[in-house]
């Protein structure tokens, strides 16, 4: 009984001592939103805001050490929070905007990169352009027109009389018509076969056709893409010499090669 | 000797007035909350009211200064400048959480036309 009588005291003051001590939740929180922002990129972005915030919450601690349930000391921790998460709010902000510089100087440095390619791949398509054109006008005629580079084969070379059947000779001049071109696979071609006036006019349609195929179908098996190379029957309707002789007929029978500009020429 | 007393009762005179002047200019010093307005107008300039956290703590800041004031008014002086801190803190915060929502959308744009002009020259 006189032990029981003799702890009440004590556990009242230890009771009271221990409110005394709690820490109102204005500043527990000020504590924590300290250590969030010292633990963010405040201290490494904004170390000037994250030591301000720090000061604060140093006057909010000194003044729960004077009166620790006092309305100055809510008030000092609850500015003191404030300061902790502006800290942490201007660390967002810097490193936010260290990564839009970094974008920027990455996207200006790509756009560079891609300038210097084009120039570059610009210039290696001319230098390619040039090398088939010097390479084909040493094989067979070649002239520049509104439609692109055209290449004449004579059809004496490629097929005999009435046949759509290339011959022996003309494959060894497709083969280098098909080399030269190799460096040109970007473009499209168009295959175009023609006939001299003798025999009817659909019959010289349907063996134009033939004989732009059988050309079209070599150089695709010589490799050019399938996809950018069509051939087309032209008949007899666009001679390029006179009919009535036997060498303006010759001239007439051929198959031309257009290799169609990359950038359609603008009309004058 | 009757002229010494005299001087000394009007310097305690003096001091009377002097000090009654003192207490009364300074219970009646009006709160200072230019900093605090400006730092609101600052907040809401920077389009606080549009980022749901910036106006939470712009709002917060409107009702301490409302509050401050009130407690001015009651003379209250301590507790005034006291919640006027709290206001200013808040407004402070307000600003900072607006820019930082800016620079983020402005980061994340830049961060997109890398991204596309990536894609439009693989």
């Amino acid at each position: 009984m006189k032990t029981r009588h003799f702890l009440i005291p004590i556990i009242s003051a230890a009771l009271v001592a221990g409110c005394a001590t709690v820490p109102p939740s204005e500043l527990t929180n000020a504590r924590f939103a300290y250590q969030q922002a010292s633990e963010g990129d405040a201290k490494q972005l904004v170390p000037a805001e994250l030591h301000k915030a720090k000061e604060s919450l140093n006057l909010a601690e000194e003044s729960f050490k004077d009166d620790s349930d006092s309305q100055k000391t809510k008030d000092l921790a609850y500015v003191a929070q404030r300061k902790s998460e502006l800290a942490m709010a201007l660390g967002a902000t810097a490193a936010s905007k260290a990564r839009e510089e970094k974008a920027e100087a990455d996207f200006a440095q790509k756009q560079t990169a891609i300038v210097k390619q084009g120039k570059q791949d610009l210039s290696d398509a001319e230098k390619r352009n040039a090398a088939a054109l010097a390479e084909l006008a040493a094989i067979a005629a070649v002239k520049e027109e509104q439609r692109g580079l055209v290449v004449t084969l004579s059809g004496g070379v490629l097929f005999r009389s009435a046949e759509a059947t290339l011959m022996p000779s003309a494959l060894v001049k497709l083969d280098q018509v098909g080399n030269a071109l190799q460096s040109v696979r970007t473009r499209n071609l168009l295959v175009e076969g023609h006939t001299d006036s003798q025999g009817s006019g659909s019959y010289n349609q349907g063996l134009s056709q033939r004989r732009a195929n059988a050309v079209r179908d070599y150089l695709v098996r010589r490799g050019y893409p399938a996809d950018r190379i069509q051939a087309r029957g032209m008949g007899e309707d666009t001679p390029i010499a006179n009919n009535n002789s036997p060498e303006g007929r010759a001239n007439n029978r051929r198959v031309e090669i257009v290799i169609e500009r990359e950038f359609p020429a603008s009309n004058p | 000797m009757r002229q010494e007393l005299q001087i000394g009762k009007m310097m305690v005179a003096v001091a009377f007035v002097a000090t009654a002047l003192v207490s009364g200019c300074a219970k009646n010093v009006p709160l200072r909350t230019e900093s605090t307005t400006s730092g609101i107008r600052a907040a809401e300039e920077a389009g606080a009211t549009k980022v749901p956290q910036a106006s939470l703590h712009l709002q917060l800041a409107r009702e301490e200064l409302e509050l401050a004031r009130g407690l001015a008014a009651k003379g209250k002086k301590k507790e005034a400048a006291s919640m006027l801190l709290r206001a200013e803190a808040d407004g402070e915060l307000a600003l900072a959480l607006s820019h930082e929502d800016a620079q983020r959308v402005e980061a994340q744009e830049a961060l997109e036309r890398v991204r596309q002009l990536r894609k439009d020259n693989q």
